[in-house]
């Protein structure tokens, strides 16, 4: 598929590293909308929505919030602590607004397994569906996400 | 038809296409401001070629406005009064900027371009920021993820400031940043020492700056920085003081108890440091000498997930638990704190609670 001038032009600023260091494609060969079908595709065959998902993230992190690094319970089988950094990261696509460098790392008890996601990727999954290409930093895989978290 | 349609549409993207290079090629190369005046605080006047955004133009004439993005329109920290010849406020300052600020005819330096006589106001300070070259001498290792990077000064040799003050680091373009970005860091060094900055540093998974400083910065390369910048500072009572900061967080009150070593300042004095694990404390030895050589300061240390902790005296819990179990004069203390958002909020809110007056609480929010 042809790529728009707009779409071609948000790759190349997601594959430099203006905002975070190596930027946010990793390795990954896929143009951004072949990135973000493919992870449609999946979350629809796992049943919920980018914005759901999302959603679910961003409940986390609020709840993990209260423990100023330290890990809090959030249900049963989860727990989740944030760290956070000085400074703000603007969303690479173009539209105004900023967020909090802040991680949150969630923890399964019985696994303790753990994955993390910022709040740059709270906001790239909510509003556009992408959670980043293979390879980088804060990639997160849909599939993995969703069954720590739900 | 199709073909008509076809044809229709690349006439149209072609003529939106040569219009969009014409006007890129006139801004490039046709337009010519030619020299503008810049008044500042009705005080100085600087003569520049117009055509540049603001806050280059002024760095270029060595006036450097708080900037953490490098001029990109990120961080919104480049803020200026421009009184005339600024233009309309621009859909990219516009998240940056609340109703009084707008009205104050507040803009983002970096968005204000230079096309005709500018009137501008600045705060008076900014005139002693410089840029320094430096090279770094010492990396020390704090915690697993913290490090102490120490910078001699080349040019100018030496500089003043006033502990709680930062500066901003230049990374310069490198393996996975293309281009130099600035970050701020508080300044954690004697400030009898005029010619070192010593910066404490925890490592931001993805971090432009940090992660040069971490993997790429070796000793004996140089840096830029420029500074100081920042309005935290100890005030010159001689109320008890409350220190409150974790992590990096440590860097200006550490920067804070050396000043008061140096002036064998009375003041009686608590650091309360937040710490998840035993190993994410640091500093220890230095904290205890500064116990024995300040009048009345205790350091207590307070950790979350205790673990092996050796024979470290501390509180168990949340900082802001061993504040509300061991600070008993909250009313009459001045407070001063420094970290994460969220520790901020949380600490102000327990001071709060125990009769800290709002006005004595300062601190240095990591934004």
């Amino acid at each position: 598929m042809k790529e728009s001038p707009q779409n071609k032009k948000l790759d190349t600023m997601l594959r430099s590293s203006k905002l975070v260091a190596g930027g946010f494609m990793g390795n990954d060969t896929r143009s951004v909308s072949e990135i973000i079908d493919a992870d449609k595709k999946e979350l629809s065959r796992l049943g919920l929505t980018s914005e759901q998902v999302a959603g679910r993230m961003q409940q986390i992190t609020n709840l993990a919030k209260s423990g100023l690094g330290t890990w809090v319970r959030i249900d049963n089988n989860l727990e989740a602590k944030t760290d956070e950094a000085r400074g703000f990261l603007p969303c690479p696509w173009p539209h105004s607004g900023r967020l909090v460098k802040r991680v949150t790392i969630a923890r399964r008890a019985e696994t303790s397994e753990t994955i993390q996601w910022s709040d740059l990727n709270i906001h790239l999954i909510g509003k556009h569906c992408f959670f980043q290409g293979k390879g980088s930093a804060f990639r997160i895989e849909p599939k993995k996400l969703i069954e720590m978290i739900f | 038809m199709v073909l008509t349609i076809f044809t229709a549409v690349a006439v149209v993207s072609l003529v939106g296409a040569s219009l969009a290079a014409v006007l890129v090629i006139s801004e490039r190369y046709l337009n010519d401001y030619g020299q503008c005046n810049i008044t500042i605080n009705d005080e100085h006047q600087l003569e520049v070629e117009g055509g540049r955004d603001l806050l280059s133009l002024l760095t270029t004439e060595k006036i450097f406005i708080p900037s953490a993005c490098g001029g990109r329109g990120t961080c919104g920290l480049c803020k200026l009064k421009v009184l005339e010849g600024a233009g309309p406020l621009l859909p990219t300052e516009e998240p940056y900027l609340d109703e009084t600020e707008r009205k104050s005819n507040v803009r983002l330096a970096c968005q204000v371009k230079v096309r005709r006589d500018l009137k501008i106001e600045i705060p008076k300070e900014l005139f002693a920021i410089r840029e320094y070259t430096c090279k770094c001498t010492e990396i020390r290792d704090l915690t697993y993820d913290m490090k102490q990077f120490r910078f001699e000064l080349i040019e100018p040799k030496t500089i003043d400031y006033i502990p709680g003050q930062y500066v901003q680091l230049q990374t310069p373009a490198y393996e996975k940043s293309s281009e130099e970005v600035y970050r701020a860091y508080s300044i954690a060094s004697d400030p009898a020492g005029k010619n070192i900055i010593d910066l404490i540093i925890r490592l931001v998974p993805g971090g432009i700056c940090t992660t040069y400083c971490f993997e790429y910065l070796k000793v004996g390369d140089q840096m830029k920085m420029n500074g100081p910048y920042g309005e935290f500072r100890l005030s010159e009572t001689d109320a008890p003081i409350v220190f409150i900061a974790g992590g990096s967080g440590m860097a200006p009150i550490k920067c804070m108890l050396h000043h008061m070593k140096n002036t064998q300042n009375k003041r009686k004095a608590t650091y309360y440091f937040g710490a998840n694990r035993p190993q994410d404390l640091c500093l220890l030895d230095l904290m205890k000498e500064f116990e024995k050589q300040l009048s009345d300061f205790h350091f207590v240390p307070s950790i979350s997930e205790p673990g092996d902790t050796g024979n470290i005296e501390y509180e168990k819990g949340l900082v802001t638990d061993a504040v509300r179990k061991r600070l008993k004069n909250a009313r009459e203390c001045e407070a001063y704190l420094c970290g994460s958002p969220g520790m901020i909020e949380a600490a102000i809110k327990v001071l709060l609670e125990l009769g800290t007056k709002e006005e004595n609480i300062f601190y240095d929010k990591f934004e």
